[in-house]
């Protein structure tokens, strides 16, 4: 049982102790568990993580403690400076990772055993550490070296392959969607190996996981490999529309563009009755559209006609909150700036204001409530400078004097 | 009635052994992390009916269950018809033996039906709770409606998406429904972790909104910092080039003429490597192409020279040279790529199982079997199962939960089959 005298339930996660070793590919998993009340310390090269070095910054005006990128994916997170490309570094860090609970890393899965760091050498000393990797391929099989970043994982997992118009090559998810699946589930597993560990008796292991792998699961309604098995096909793009819900897509209206669709045979009627109150086109009655929503595959053209003359005749809130009335599915197209107007969004406890020391940025709204609950709050801090606490770790924790540190600053260890 | 299947044993004990979870709902985001929740070692019990069957089964059309068992593997699947009174009864008493009760069902439904969350309090007063909604539990929009594929659109996420002069653009997947499912099973075992530690109890709500925003990344903090929307820039990326899709030959089996790789070049080095691999041919070494900056102001007609390069040639194969010489590249993968792929068999990720075709109006035990395949739960554990899970049919597993659990006799449970109770 971890002995936590201080925790009394205020975050959700107790505060483990979790190195994080990650660069963009799965910093959001330690930023989840950090989020939930997690004692994360991210280990960076003295150089800063790379992601420092990345835009957006404030006015575009580049500086490693501003890059918005960073300030993202690192939030409630600690900061300590670590070079584990010398002796001294590594060593370092093997007293760090005796005292931890978690490591989470997405070196290339040769990295830290090439440098006497990796999983079996650590847990030598720390029978119940736990580590995660997160690698584009996972660490076994024939694609194990095999190099990917965002790109290259959302075309390998055939993400891209539904992505897009359908005459056109396929496009990625320009939220760079492919950091979060491999991530949560790293998240997910660290958490069941700390619970066996501490509640079930067990001892530390170590979790694997496939971006690539992650990414598959999150299009598992389209069933790549099933169709080509049952049927012989492929999937493929869509545009805006579905081979799953028909119609749907998102239509332009008189001031942007509003998201529909159709599911159920009573949600068909509803929408027919309310084209026909709008633009007397008795066609949109008629019975060849009725029915379940794989029924009107054959009329897509004809309805998506008849939906754009309708929509055009009103904005996006009135065509939202009045078809939501009539128990359809209309949801807006938002932009950022919707978002964060948004008054569903500011009642559920969704955004978490952090407040920067550094006036170029100033007070910003984080999306961290993905829970909101009465009982548990997520933590509020913003991402650390580089190194922030050095002194706290290496002195206050690991025992080294003022001396040594300066000793291992001077030499760029720390 | 058909007999339970026996869940797997395994000699280590799961990671989340001892756990029992109730699952009260349909679609992806909660059956998905169900299932999670039971390839982990929880005992998750799955609350349906026949008289109202999950849609999922018929979405998309052809799969007719055959995609089933995704999100229902390594569960206890019974029947109950809780809007009535019997059927009430029961899910309480099965919530007060289990840990984590977890639905998707929306506030007025579940008070009409009378499983409200004080209800579930009384009946077990440690239970987490799980309420995972599409767009909020309260608020301005709680009775409003919502699913997966749509909020992509709701999220901000398809207004980054595409190029400017097309429409927002989105995959064709029920998107935040998966971020959601995933999200979930980490909340809950937190819960549990902060249960057993302090002695307190937690519900979370949790939406497919807030899950979908989640995921717009660093443009939330542009837009509030710069006040800049996101560009939409296709598969273009302000720190590499090349960085895009290019077209290759049709398929060598399938003759799919839609081929693609990805080549994603972010530095000197990397474009050094890129111009080995391909043979250094003459238009690679043009001047202008010689720094990342070069490469960027001269992208089209880079990428024009790289189409022109990568047309002629077997995708998967291009692939494997790029990677060989050091170039992150990779096919655009189809369902054939997936389906055959050697790498993802040596992890084992598609594993095939047996699904029962889904008919509406009759009854699932009717139902007939056949072959289908799923993937596995894409984290590997060393020291613990990841159970890949029986699948049960809807109702199967009612003997077991029923009669084992909950000490019904068997002519108690025959009385209430017949009443339509369990059913």
């Amino acid at each position: 049982m971890p002995r936590f005298d201080e925790y009394t339930g205020e975050h959700l996660i107790p505060p483990y102790r979790i190195l994080d070793l990650t660069d963009r590919r799965a910093a959001f998993c330690a930023r989840l568990l950090a989020d939930y009340g997690a004692d994360v310390v991210k280990v960076e090269p003295p150089s800063g993580d790379p992601s420092r070095r990345l835009g957006p910054y404030p006015s575009d005006s580049s500086d490693p403690e501003r890059s918005l990128d960073f300030l993202f994916y690192n939030t409630n997170k600690r900061s300590i400076t670590l070079d584990l490309e010398t002796e001294s570094g590594r060593s370092l860090f093997r007293r760090l990772a005796a005292d931890a609970d978690v490591i989470v890393e997405s070196f290339d899965r040769h990295y830290l055993y090439d440098r006497g760091i990796g999983f079996d050498a650590l847990r030598a000393d720390n029978p119940g550490l736990i580590m995660a990797s997160v690698t584009p391929f996972g660490n076994t099989g024939e694609w194990a070296d095999y190099q990917g970043d965002d790109l290259v994982v959302m075309a390998a997992s055939g993400y891209m392959q539904i992505t897009g118009e359908p005459d056109e090559p396929p496009v990625r998810q320009g939220n760079e969607h492919s950091h979060y699946p491999a991530a949560q589930y790293a998240a997910v597993g660290i958490l069941a190996a700390l619970y066996h560990r501490d509640f079930g008796g067990g001892i530390g292991q170590h979790i694997d996981v496939s971006s690539q792998e992650a990414l598959i699961t999150y299009y598992t309604d389209a069933h790549p490999a099933l169709l080509w098995r049952k049927l012989g096909q492929n999937v493929t793009r869509v545009g805006t529309n579905s081979t799953l819900v028909i119609p749907l897509g998102a239509y332009p209206c008189k001031d942007g563009w509003i998201a529909a669709g159709v599911i159920t045979p009573r949600e068909w009627d509803a929408l027919a009755a309310w084209i026909h109150e709008v633009t007397g086109n008795d066609e949109v009655l008629s019975e060849a559209y009725r029915g379940g929503n794989q029924d009107r595959a054959e009329h897509i053209d004809i309805i998506t006609a008849l939906f754009l003359e309708f929509a055009e005749n009103f904005t996006v809130q009135e065509l939202f909150h009045e078809g939501q009335r009539r128990n359809l599915v209309f949801l807006p197209v938002n932009e950022i700036a919707d978002l964060l107007a948004d008054p569903q969004l500011a009642d559920s406890g969704f955004w978490y204001d952090i407040e920067h020391d550094d006036s170029a940025i100033g007070a910003v709204k984080y999306p961290l409530g993905i829970f909101h609950s009465d009982d548990v709050q997520a933590r509020s801090r913003p991402a650390p400078t580089l190194g922030a606490d050095n002194a706290a770790v290496y002195q206050g924790e690991l025992g080294l004097t003022p001396a040594e540190l300066a000793t291992l600053s001077a030499d760029g260890i720390i | 009635m058909t007999t339970a299947v026996p869940q797997t044993q395994s000699a280590t004990p799961s990671a989340l052994t001892g756990i029992r979870v109730v699952e009260f709902g349909p679609y992806v985001a909660l059956p998905l992390t169900g299932r999670i929740l039971g390839s982990l070692g929880a005992e998750v019990i799955k609350v349906e009916t026949n008289k109202v069957l999950d849609e999922m089964a018929f979405i998309p059309a052809w799969s007719r269950g055959a995609g089933q068992p995704e999100y229902q593997r390594g569960k206890r699947r019974i029947t109950l018809d809780v809007r009535t009174d019997a059927g009430r009864d029961l899910i309480l008493e099965m919530v007060r033996i289990s840990d984590v009760f977890m639905t998707n069902f929306r506030r007025n439904v579940l008070d009409r039906w009378g499983i409200d969350f004080p209800e579930i309090r009384r009946q077990r007063p440690d239970a987490i709770i799980m309420w995972q909604t599409g767009l909020g539990g309260h608020g301005p929009y709680y009775t409003y409606k919502s699913f997966g594929i749509l909020v992509q659109h709701l999220s901000g996420v398809s207004l980054m998406t595409g190029l400017p002069d097309e429409p927002p653009g989105v995959v064709n997947t029920s998107y935040s429904d998966y971020h959601t499912g995933v999200f979930q099973p980490a909340g809950i075992i937190a819960a549990l972790m902060r249960r057993n530690l302090t002695g307190k109890t937690a519900t979370l709500e949790s939406s497919i909104f807030k899950s979908g925003v989640a995921t717009c990344g660093p443009a939330l903090l542009d837009y509030q910092v710069n006040g800049r929307g996101p560009r939409r820039r296709g598969n273009r990326d302000a720190w590499a080039a090349p960085h895009g899709v290019y077209p290759c030959a049709p398929d060598p089996v399938s003759g799919d003429a839609d081929r693609y790789v990805a080549i994603s070049v972010a530095d000197d080095d990397q474009w050094a490597r890129f111009r080995k691999a391909a043979g250094d041919p003459a238009w690679a070494a043009a001047p202008e192409y010689a720094t990342r900056l070069g490469r960027q102001r001269n992208q089209d007609a880079l990428d024009a020279a790289i189409s022109e390069w990568t047309q002629p040639q077997e995708s998967a194969m291009l692939m494997d040279t790029l990677q060989h010489a050091g170039v992150p590249a990779g096919i655009v993968s189809q369902g054939t790529d997936l389906n055959d792929s050697a790498h993802l068999k040596s992890r084992n990720f598609y594993q095939d199982t047996q699904y029962w075709e889904a008919e509406r109006g009759v009854k699932a035990t009717e139902w007939v079997e056949g072959e289908s395949v799923s993937w596995s739960i894409p984290a590997k554990m060393s020291g613990t199962p990841i159970a890949f899970g029986n699948y049960s049919n809807i109702g199967q597993d009612n003997a077991y939960v029923f009669g084992d659990l909950l000490g019904l006799t068997s002519g108690e449970i025959a009385d209430l089959e017949a009443a339509g109770v369990i059913y």
